[in-house]
Order: structure tokens, then sequence, then C-alpha cells
């Protein structure tokens, strides 16, 4: 063995040296380290989240049709470096605030008739579930109402659960429409439930929906991930 | 005249390189670095790896020079291409060059990587430089992702998209490497600015150095099939043959019947 040391080194020697070298080592590394995985820290760790929490209004419920989805785009405001609202207002740059643009399909509930079997077909659906009171009016909503509302309307993200590309309705000529991914193929149903293609699941539904008196739908920038529906949340939505 | 002036020139040049040689040994150095020998069989093959090399340097230079015009925010980025394809003198070209070296850079790290693979120049002792290579073939695959991205139009953005979910799905470490991408949980002005740094230094900073330990490595070994490789293998596989033609002559001896064997017999009965 190649002789790299001529003296030979001491017990205290040693573990003086190995005791500098982690106090020393702690003070090259975390703070470059910290400040490059940021991010990782304030999402994953703390579990913040760069979306503002507030309702975002996404359209009315009037104008949603009776038997094929609507794509509504709504701009969720995101705090990211430069975005974020004490950095803009300090700077005088209020009126440009920074957003992530997603677009949200709402449709009418469809009744499963059969549920299908994920990787060999999708669900047997029957009609939708538009409410009867519905024809009447298109606001003035009572309580019980927009309860019913809320439960009867599927209210989809557009990003795609395979690998987040924004989906479309597509109808085919016999009139038959379904959700595709332009990306890889994944075709889901109008209640986002998977048909066809790679995606391990079905669409991601937006979990805080409300809607109020006047006809207007809210939702916030939550999803059902996690559970059952594994853990891939829509990170690029 | 004209050949005085001729003479006077090569003169000149040569005492000024004897200057430069006596003080830096640039020209031992230069020497060392652009004459190699190659074997004579499939000379060309040899040239893939300096074409990387060329492609890659292309790349520094004109990456360089869009950086002049570049602006790396989500508001400005697209429009400041747009700027460079349409307003600036030679933009297309200088950004044409960009893109296509890019795309060739990796279709001739590919060949270059087969021709390494299939002439077995990755057996010792040049393993390590095997290894670095596919190192330098990773960094410059996370160029070419994170340079997609700055473009910032629709097909660069969902492209970058897919494979930042892509990365989701890796075990255990998915959503970290997600979000270090996104820079915080969805696209926004932190993503571009992440893959800026990525693509413009810390990638490049890193596969400088490494390039240049993978033409040491290479200088240091040679390039494999040297003549000397070749001698000494064929000399192996002449021993082999010869070896292994006496054992088949000993193998018709135990048989019985060859002319060889036969003398030998008759001499053992003489004695």
């Amino acid at each position: 063995m190649a002789e790299l040391q001529k003296d030979p080194m001491t017990r205290g020697d040693f573990l003086g040296f190995g005791l500098m070298g982690a106090i020393m080592g702690a003070i090259l590394t975390i703070p470059p380290t910290a400040f490059v995985l940021s991010p990782i820290i304030k999402t994953n760790i703390l579990g913040q989240t760069d979306v503002s929490e507030g309702w975002q209004e996404v359209g009315k419920v009037s104008e949603i049709p009776e038997d094929e989805p609507k794509a509504f785009e709504v701009d969720f405001p995101i705090s990211q470096s430069y975005g974020t609202r004490s950095v803009q207002e300090e700077s005088g740059v209020t009126d440009k605030r920074f957003k992530v643009k997603n677009a949200v399909w709402l449709s009418w509930k469809h009744k499963v008739i059969k549920e299908g079997r994920q990787g060999s077909a999708g669900d047997e659906l029957g009609s939708g579930m538009r409410p009867a009171f519905m024809d009447e009016k298109s606001e003035g909503f009572t309580e019980q109402e927009r309860q019913e509302l809320v439960e009867s309307i599927n209210v989809l993200s557009n990003s795609c659960a395979h690998l987040g590309c924004p989906v479309r309705w597509l109808v085919n000529t016999e009139g038959h429409g379904e959700f595709l991914c332009p990306c890889h193929g994944g075709i889901y149903d109008i209640n986002g439930g998977w048909v066809g293609g790679p995606p391990p699941r079905g669409m991601y539904r937006y979990t805080r929906v409300k809607v109020e008196e006047d006809g207007t739908l809210y939702v916030k920038h939550e999803f059902d991930t996690g559970g059952e529906n594994g853990p891939q949340k829509p990170y690029v939505v | 005249m004209i050949g005085r002036l001729r003479s006077q020139t090569i003169e000149a040049g040569k005492s000024l390189t004897d200057w430069m040689e006596h003080r830096t040994g640039i020209v031992t150095i230069l020497e060392h670095f652009l004459y190699e020998p190659v074997p004579r069989r499939g000379a060309w093959l040899y040239t893939l790896g300096s074409a990387t090399l060329f492609l890659i340097t292309l790349q520094f230079l004109t990456g360089i020079l869009l950086l002049f015009y570049y602006v790396p925010t989500t508001d400005h980025a697209w429009n400041s291409v747009y700027y460079i394809m349409n307003d600036v003198y030679f933009g297309q070209l200088i950004r044409g060059i960009h893109y296509w070296s890019a795309n060739f850079l990796l279709a001739v790290i590919g060949l270059h990587m087969a021709r390494t693979f299939f002439s077995g120049s990755y057996k010792a002792p040049r393993e390590i430089n095997w290894v670095i290579g596919v190192i330098l073939l990773l960094l410059v695959i996370g160029l070419a992702f994170t340079g997609y991205l700055l473009r910032w139009d629709q097909d660069g953005f969902w492209a970058s998209v897919v494979g930042m979910k892509i990365g989701s799905y890796s075990p255990f470490v998915g959503g970290y490497v997600i979000n270090f991408l996104l820079g915080g949980d969805v696209v926004g002005p932190a993503t571009l600015s992440r893959f800026f740094a990525l693509h413009v230094w810390l990638l490049p900073a890193a596969i400088a150095p490494l390039i240049g330990v993978h033409l040491y490595l290479l200088r240091r070994h040679g390039e494999f099939g040297m003549e000397s490789e070749y001698t000494e293998r064929l000399a192996k596989l002449h021993e082999r043959e010869r070896l292994e033609q006496y054992a088949s002559y000993e193998l018709h001896e135990d048989e019985g019947e060859p002319y060889v064997g036969r003398r030998d017999r008759a001499d053992r009965d003489e004695e």
C-alpha cells in the first residue's frame, strides 16, 4: 500500500480532525443545500402550497350543458419567487399577480349503471342527473338546492392523471363523447372515470366546491389524492 | 523578392514559436493534444468522439451568445426568443445552430457510445472512462430536458410537464423530485428560474471538467485498437492456434494411425 502519511496520527488528532471536519462540513454544506432545496422543505416537509387558498370563481351553473361538459378557465393566484404578494406590493407592481391558469370541466354527473374494472372497461353510464329545478331558474337557489347542485356536478381538473397534459372533450361521429388526452391517449368518460389508455386512475376532482345563491360555482385548489386514489398529485395543474 | 519574404516570414514564425515553447511548452502540449495515433481499421469511427466534442463546444459558444438576448422570466421568455429569431442579426443562425447541434449531439453521442461498446473499448484499463462517459450522457440529457422549457412555448412547456410528472413517479423520492424541479408545487416563475439556472450554470459547470477528465483518460490510455494492442493480441492468438494444432496431433496419436504417431511408435519399438 502506498504510504500517504509520514507521521502516524494519534487518537486525539484523529478525533480532533473528525470533529473539526464535521463542524466545517456542516457550515459549508447545510446553507447551500437548504437554499437550493427550499421548495422541498416548504412544500413536502412543512406542507405549504404556492397556490392561494381562497375560493376562486369558476362560472354559472346554468351555463353547464345538459349532456356534455364545458371548460371554464380559472386563474389561481400563486406566490412564487417574484410573484410573492409582499414583494409585489413593496416594489409597487400591485396590478400584476402571478397566476396558474387551469381549465375546470363542469358537467352533470351521469348515473353509473354498472361499475367497470380498471384495466379492462370503463363504467356503464346512464342519463345525466341534472336537477329538475334547473329548468325553472338560474339563480336564487335555496340552501337545499345549492347542496344538491354541489352533489350533482362533476368538477374535474383538465390535468390528465397520467402525465399532466390537458385533456379535452371529443365527440365521435355517432355523437358519443369522451375526454381524450392528446399526449398519450388517456380516455375518460363524462364523470372523469377511467375508460382507456395509460392513466392509473380517473380524472382529478376538485374536492372543495360551493355554489352561491346567484348560481356561481367556486372551487379551491384541492384534489382527491391519497387513499384509494393513490399518492399521485396533479402537481402541474 | 517573394522568396526572400517567404523565408523571412518562416524564420520569424519559427523564432516566435520557439520563444513561446521555451516559456510555456505550448507546442509540446498542442502536439500532445492534436496528434493521436488511431488504428487504421475503421479510422473514421474514431472521429465520433471529436464530433461530440465539437458539437458541445458549439453549444457552449452559441449558448453564450443567446444569453445576450434571452430573458428568463415567464413574461418575457417566449418574446425574447421571438425577438432573437426575428429581429437580431443572424439570430436564426445562432439559435438554429444551438437547436440543431443539440439534436445532433444526442445522436452523435449514441453513435460514439455504440462504437465504444462494439469495439470493446470499455474494457480494462478504460472502465473509468466509460463510467465518466455515461455520466456525461446523463448530464447532456439533463441539459436537453432543461433547455426545452426555456422557450416557454406550448411544445416545450408540456414536454417539460410530462418529464417532471415522469420524475414524480420515481419510488420514494418522486414528490421531492418534482417539487425540486417546479420550485414549489405548481408551474410558475420559480420553475423557469430553476430550469434556467440548471441549464446555464449547474449542468455546464459539471460537464466541462468531466469532459477534461474524459479527454485526459483517453490520452493516458490511447485509443483502443492501437497497433501494439493488436500485435500483442495477434501474438497471443497465434500462440493459441499453435497449441491447438499440437493438441490435435496428440489426439491423433491416441487414436492410432497418423503418420507422426506411427513414426513415434516405430522409434519406441526400436529401443
